[in-house]
């Protein structure tokens, strides 16, 4: 008895330690893995897929966690789009073929100057009846670029529509006359030439002409929100999202958000006083509030949800061309990694053999490898800054050969060859190019001990992104670079990257509207989003002297982008994006992984969900059967 | 009596503000803050929401302003969300109690019982069968047990939905939560027990023929409780304020998230209420504890 207890206890033991070893989340999720693995075979052998939910006048789903706000000018994160569009509509919205439509606005005229638009509405109702006016953009549109509502796309206005005067601001971002700006702020007088002839006419005068105004006029930083309310929830102008911080809020969309226990579900129920309610046959969406994978994955799987917006990375293998749920959509985005310029890695070279060392060690990148083993959602391994599918501006797709402009690598469009064939090629070069960077090679191609090459890699925490970490590490050790990898918590990695703290950072930027603009535009020297510090003294951390060995001139790519921006001949303009990513492409500094996707499961007797680039998804047209 | 509590409530006060110093101060030495984005706000947003949060303060200053603030009730708004710190707290404490306070109610009563039983056996099968499984549960670390719930219990019986709008389900969660402080009460009530039993007023009591249920909950049972009241305030105290792991496993908008949540957003208003308001409990827990350890045990002097 007490050997067999013994061995029981001792076996017990072992288990729990086995459990303890690995980390919480991995754990889970392999617990998942094997449970589904059986379920699914169960469920194969009865060729039934997942167990469904009939409710057919309600869809269950889960896109997130807990959104931050539901007030869509202080959105930020794409599921809090894909909420905003299903309770909010813009002048325009996507129909199920990604193409822009009427929505509160009927129809619009465009000027021959193609700066002036006028926008026809609709006669339509905001969810407590009253009317939906041209003066709710008016309202809304300058609240959205009033700084004082500190929403996070209130720039998407600047130098797009001519902003009130008493707003100019100096180099350090303090106002020139602050009292004046603070009236101006106070009274909401933002944005000149936005203007309700009338309250179905609205009439919008931009700056130069802009090939992607009538998108923005979709994004859920244009959508109208309601006045009265807004103003009510927050009279000291404290708190501007506080009129959508709970259930109850008045909106113009398919649906309203009627009950909203924080952390765990949201419903949203049919407004019947939606333009277009009577071809929205779902009377509720529920939305289960969770980023927990085991959790949403077991409750889409035991038939409590209709759909899933992420898929736990180790169940795709058993997914992907298996499972007729799983669906993959593409995303205008590039994962990449980003060198400092500045870094003391490059101390003692000259520009040009800073250039070949960043170059090689891009080309050192095995990227089907990343896409095949650790991304699993058949991205495309990256070559270019600019996504594909991402509009030139000019009615065409930006990554092309034209007339016009040929990309250096023109078969590969892109900037080299980053197929598999090509590796050998590409490790040859990149040996030669570090050879004339100073760099000494063993006769097995091996970087000499005499010359050694080391740098850092910063990556925020997460299974993912540490994985990429490991294999760019293995990469590098190819030709006997070392990597050290350096982990960090999101806040701190964002502080670290921001500040130019790191030799080569993990990075990734989702596009917030389709035209190739917002990814050339982050990397002017001012820009908030310079990680790179192109153009940047290293002491200050602002524009000034760059150090001998980082991109010098870097002020030609600031002038070439602010020429883009006011050039009108769209043609002309496309050519001059290919320009501008071909300077920031020729300085290696960003070294583009690969392109982003969108992974997510949905039950076979649902239909009718679409999503545009974005991955905004629209849920309102969805239909669902009993079987 | 009551000059102790009175000390122990100002002593007690102390420690609280000093937790808040700590806290207020570690949390601000991190790196980043709590407006830091992957898409950079622009230097005038940047500037409306740190003067909106008093960001643009002395450090010194901003605590002083803050605690000023909490005095007179304001425990400030959510530098992620926007919302009032105190409605996300007076919303989420009750769900994270109501759960806690359920599984620490049957940890304690199953935990009393199994440890008397296992004592009162003492190598006997009751005895080696409770001592196997509170070593098991012991073991297994809450997630496993949690997840494993889940699996067993919801997508392969499929006896209570994985997540519902309508009814959520609490009794998976209540499970998950008092299985490790069940097992350890056990265990401590066993073990105590065992003392208690083997001391010389026991063999007294029974040397006088007092019956055997007078015996066990009178004279045993009764000082056998120390060392459980010990563990049983402050566990009390981290019970009720939520399992960061449960209630993320179970979708479940209690406070223990918000623990862990509020620090990776470095959410400051959120971080500091939550620190002083689990730091409040803890002390209460305690000052309570020492009270019921009077009311058991007459001898100990409270000083």
């Amino acid at each position: 008895m007490k050997k067999l207890m013994a061995s029981v206890l001792a076996a017990a033991m072992v288990l729990s330690l086995a459990a303890c070893g690995s980390s919480a989340s991995s754990t889970a999720s392999s617990e998942a893995a094997s449970t589904t693995e059986s379920a699914s075979s169960e469920s194969t052998a009865e060729a039934t897929g997942t167990k469904l939910n009939t409710d057919t006048s309600a869809m269950y789903l889960c896109l997130a966690s807990e959104p931050e706000h539901l007030d869509p000018a202080l959105n930020t994160t794409v599921d809090g789009a894909c909420l905003a569009v299903n309770s909010f509509v813009g002048l325009l919205t996507y129909d199920e073929n990604g193409n822009i439509v009427p929505g509160v606005a009927e129809s619009y005229d465009v000027s021959d100057d193609k700066l002036t638009y006028t926008f026809h509405l609709r006669d339509s109702l905001w969810s407590d009846g009253t009317p939906v006016t041209a003066g709710d953009f008016v309202y809304s549109w300058n609240r959205a670029a009033n700084p004082l509502t500190a929403s996070d796309y209130g720039y998407l206005f600047d130098g797009l529509i001519a902003k009130n005067p008493a707003l100019d601001s100096n180099a350090d971002g303090s106002y020139v006359d602050e009292a004046a700006a603070n009236e101006a702020m106070a009274n909401n007088d933002i944005l000149l030439n936005v203007e309700a002839v009338d309250d179905n006419t609205l009439t919008v005068t931009i700056e130069t002409p802009c090939p992607y105004f009538l998108s923005l006029c979709a994004f859920p930083t244009f959508f109208p929100v309601p006045q009265a309310s807004v103003e009510a929830a927050d009279p000291n102008g404290e708190n501007p999202g506080a009129w959508a911080a709970e259930a109850g809020f008045v909106c113009n969309g398919a649906f309203t958000c009627t009950e909203w226990k924080h952390d765990e579900s949201m419903v949203y129920t049919k407004n019947p006083n939606y333009y277009d309610a009577e071809n929205v046959t779902l009377e509720t969406l529920n939305f289960m509030l969770s980023n927990d994978e085991a959790a949403f994955y077991a409750a889409y799987n035991a038939g409590n949800l209709d759909f899933i917006d992420s898929v736990p990375t180790d169940e795709i293998p058993n997914l992907k061309g298996i499972n007729p749920e799983f669906q993959v959509l593409d995303n205008l985005g590039t994962y990449y990694m980003c060198f400092n310029v500045n870094s003391t890695l490059f101390e003692g070279k000259t520009p040009e053999q800073a250039n070949a060392m960043r170059k090689a060690i891009n080309l050192l990148v095995d990227r089907q490898y990343i896409c095949d083993n650790i991304g699993q959602t058949d991205q495309t391994p990256a070559n270019t800054f600019i996504p594909p599918a991402m509009s030139d501006g000019n009615g065409a797709e930006f990554r092309q050969n034209t007339a016009d402009y040929t990309y250096p690598n023109a078969d590969a469009l892109g900037y080299f060859d980053p197929s598999e064939d090509a590796y050998d090629d590409n490790v040859a070069e990149a040996i030669e190019l570090l050879e004339s960077a100073g760099y000494k090679f063993t006769d097995d191609g091996m970087l000499s001990d005499e010359t050694p090459l080391s740098f850092t890699y910063l990556t925020n925490s997460g299974a993912g992104n540490e994985a990429v970490a490991a294999a760019l590490q293995q990469d590098m050790a190819v030709i006997g670079i070392n990597v050290d990898i350096q982990a960090e918590d999101w806040k701190v990695f964002l502080n670290d990257r921001k500040a130019g703290n790191f030799d080569v950072a993990r990075n990734g930027w989702l596009a917030d509207f389709d035209d190739p603009i917002n990814m050339i535009e982050m990397w002017i020297t001012n820009s908030g989003n310079n990680d790179v510090q192109f153009g940047r003294d290293p002491a200050t951390g602002k524009a000034g002297t760059v150090p001998s060995y980082a991109p010098q001139d870097w002020n030609k790519y600031d002038e070439l982008v602010a020429s883009i921006k006011s050039e009108t001949d769209f043609a002309k303009r496309a050519n001059m994006l290919h320009e501008a990513e071909d300077m920031l492409m020729e300085t290696y500094a960003i070294v583009p992984l690969y392109y982003y996707n969108d992974p997510y499961m949905m039950k076979s007797n649902v239909s009718g969900m679409y999503s545009n680039a974005f991955g905004y998804k629209y849920f309102m047209y969805c239909t669902k059967t009993a079987a | 009596m009551s000059r102790y509590v009175v000390k122990r409530v100002l002593l007690a006060f102390v420690t609280v503000i000093i937790v808040s110093l700590i806290t207020f101060f570690s949390m601000n030495a991190i790196p980043g803050g709590p407006f830091s984005k992957e898409k950079a706000t622009s230097p005038e947003v940047q500037a409306v929401l740190e003067k909106r949060y008093n960001l643009d303060k002395p450090l010194g200053e901003q605590y002083v302003l803050y605690m000023k603030n909490i005095l007179h009730g304001d425990w400030g708004i959510s530098t992620k969300t926007g919302r009032d710190v105190w409605d996300t707290i007076s919303g989420s404490f009750p769900i994270s109690a109501k759960l806690g306070l359920s599984a620490a109610l049957i940890a304690i009563v199953l935990g009393l019982t199994l440890g008397s039983i296992a004592a009162l056996n003492r190598n006997k099968w009751p005895d080696r069968v409770i001592i196997f499984f509170t070593t098991l549960c012991t073991g297994v670390p809450s997630f496993v047990l949690a997840t494993l719930l889940l699996l067993v219990f919801c997508l392969e019986l499929q006896w209570v939905p994985a997540w519902s709008p309508t009814n959520p389900n609490y009794v998976l969660p209540i499970i998950a939560l008092c299985t490790y402080p069940m097992a350890y009460i056990t265990r401590l009530t066993k073990t105590s027990m065992l003392d208690a039993l083997g001391q010389d007023y026991v063999r007294t009591a029974r040397a006088k023929g007092v019956p055997q249920y007078k015996v066990i909950f009178k004279h045993a049972l009764r000082n056998a409780l120390i060392p459980v009241v010990t563990y049983v305030g402050p566990m009390i105290a981290g019970i009720i304020t939520g399992s960061m792991v449960v209630e993320s496993i179970f979708t479940i908008g209690g406070l223990g998230g918000k623990f862990v949540s509020s620090i990776q957003n470095q959410d400051y208003p959120m971080i500091m209420a939550t620190t002083i308001f689990l730091s409040c409990l803890m002390v209460a827990a305690n000052l309570i504890t020492d009270l019921v350890y009077k009311a058991i045990d007459p001898r100990i002097e409270l000083e």
